[in-house]
């Protein structure tokens, strides 16, 4: 009797994934899959720009998701439904965009326009947004300083 | 055993049937996903929005100009306190998450303003973290910049005709790498774009309702950090008493903090008292910090 409920179960969570499940890309330049829908649970998997994960449920503001063999969650505002480029710094195996995809998603103002900006105008000071850019403030830092400050954990 | 099979099979058949017409949960999915434009559906109309990865490339050089006009601190200590209230404040906020995250630095002025560079990079003047009394008061002026980010007030400073002309130029190219001609073209909308901001973000200021919004938006997030969002109307009516006297900064591109004030009174979200040992820590970290 324990066997067929956990089959059914097995059944039954299959088939509402395949029912429900949407593609969504990863917009930011890097991210993570969550244990729990929180900002600072444990990371299952790391994600980047570029990277499809299967969204077939919601909990608040995030998308509970499947990424290779890990399921967890990830933040609405991290994905969008779409196909995007993968410029060759963030590119890696397993997101697979068609050429046609990456013609349209890849354009506009790009690391390409970027670059050129910067030659014609070597006088603005990029290397320092570079710097802001890369200050560290790692997560266990600022669960730290929510704690000590009274503060809620989102 | 035929008869438990087929009852195994009407039972997922029923579920499946209701799970996919349930609105209550997986509704949600399509309602979040399917407002965000298709980059196929986006680049066939004439004026698709900025994408996510297009403002973070403008936000930056935004950030770059503005870093021309004035001097990053070099404040260990303050910079890593104001990243910190930043983080807390921008993961409370309505938009958590851009492309390429919030960052938060200082601007060594004794000008009381603060600019969000669309993308995500904030800027801090000393002047203006001189006049805030407290943590929940600093957290107060991120919160509006971050709220300025998240409802993206700073791409809609590109003129229309600009961006339109973009889109264009961008539509009809069929290679993902441009031509030299072509990049020439994009270099000088790019610039344009990045002019308009600074202009709206250091000369002219935000619409009024902009101005407002990122107010209210500030309050909520306030409120969800666990501080206090009366902090907000304190911190403005001392930017009142001592923007009288320095004039220019936030007082040029902001509207009148007593219309601002009145703009959020009763507006002010419920919140649970704060404990005072968590007032006393606020309080000695950020005279620790903002010497």
């Amino acid at each position: 009797m324990m066997k067929r409920t956990l089959l059914l179960s097995l059944v039954l969570t299959f088939i509402a994934s395949a029912v429900l499940a949407e593609t969504v890309t990863v917009i930011t330049k890097e991210n993570a899959i969550r244990e729990y829908a929180k900002f600072f649970a444990p990371v299952k998997a790391n994600v980047r720009y570029g990277d499809r994960l299967e969204a077939f449920a919601t909990e608040g503001d995030w998308y509970k998701v499947k990424y290779g063999p890990s399921i967890g969650y990830i933040h609405r505002s991290a994905v969008e439904k779409r196909t995007v480029a993968s410029p060759a710094s963030y590119s890696r195996k397993g997101s697979s965009v068609s050429e046609s995809e990456a013609a349209l998603a890849g354009k506009g103002f790009n690391p390409q326009v970027e670059a050129s900006y910067k030659k014609q105008h070597p006088e603005m000071k990029f290397y320092l947004v570079d710097s802001v850019e890369r200050y560290p403030v790692p997560d266990r830092d600022v669960v730290q300083f929510i704690v000590a400050g009274g503060l809620r954990q989102p | 055993m035929m008869k438990k099979y087929l009852l195994l099979f009407c039972s997922v058949l029923m579920v499946s049937t209701l799970v996919s017409c349930d609105t209550s949960n997986f509704g949600n999915i399509s309602q979040h996903i399917g407002t965000a434009m298709t980059v196929a559906d986006a680049t066939s109309k004439a004026a698709r929005p900025i994408s996510e990865e297009e403002e973070y490339y403008v936000g930056r050089a935004v950030a770059a100009k503005i870093l021309g006009s004035y001097q990053l601190s070099t404040d260990a200590v303050l910079t890593r306190y104001v990243n910190l209230v930043g983080k807390t404040v921008a993961l409370n906020s309505d938009k958590p998450f851009t492309h390429g995250g919030y960052h938060f630095a200082i601007l060594e002025t004794n000008e009381i303003n603060a600019f969000a560079a669309p993308g995500g990079t904030i800027f801090i003047t000393h002047g203006m973290i001189r006049t805030t009394a407290s943590e929940d008061e600093l957290a107060a002026v991120i919160a509006h910049e971050v709220a300025h980010i998240a409802k993206r007030d700073g791409i809609s400073a590109i003129k229309s005709a600009r961006w339109t002309q973009a889109v264009t130029l961008i539509g009809t190219t069929a290679a993902k790498n441009y031509t030299s001609g072509e990049v020439s073209q994009l270099v000088g909308l790019f610039e344009g774009s990045i002019d308009d901001i600074f202009k709206t973000l250091v000369v002219n200021g935000y619409s009024r309702s902009q101005e407002y919004a990122a107010d209210e938006g500030a309050l909520q997030t306030l409120a969800k950090c666990g501080y206090d969002p009366r902090a907000l109307p304190s911190f403005l009516k001392r930017l009142e008493q001592r923007g009288r006297s320095s004039g220019g900064g936030i007082m040029q591109t902001h509207p009148g903090t007593a219309d601002r004030i009145e703009n959020i009174s009763g507006k002010m979200p419920s919140t649970a008292q704060i404990h005072p040992r968590a007032t006393e820590a606020r309080m000695a970290r950020f005279s620790g910090a903002v010497r």
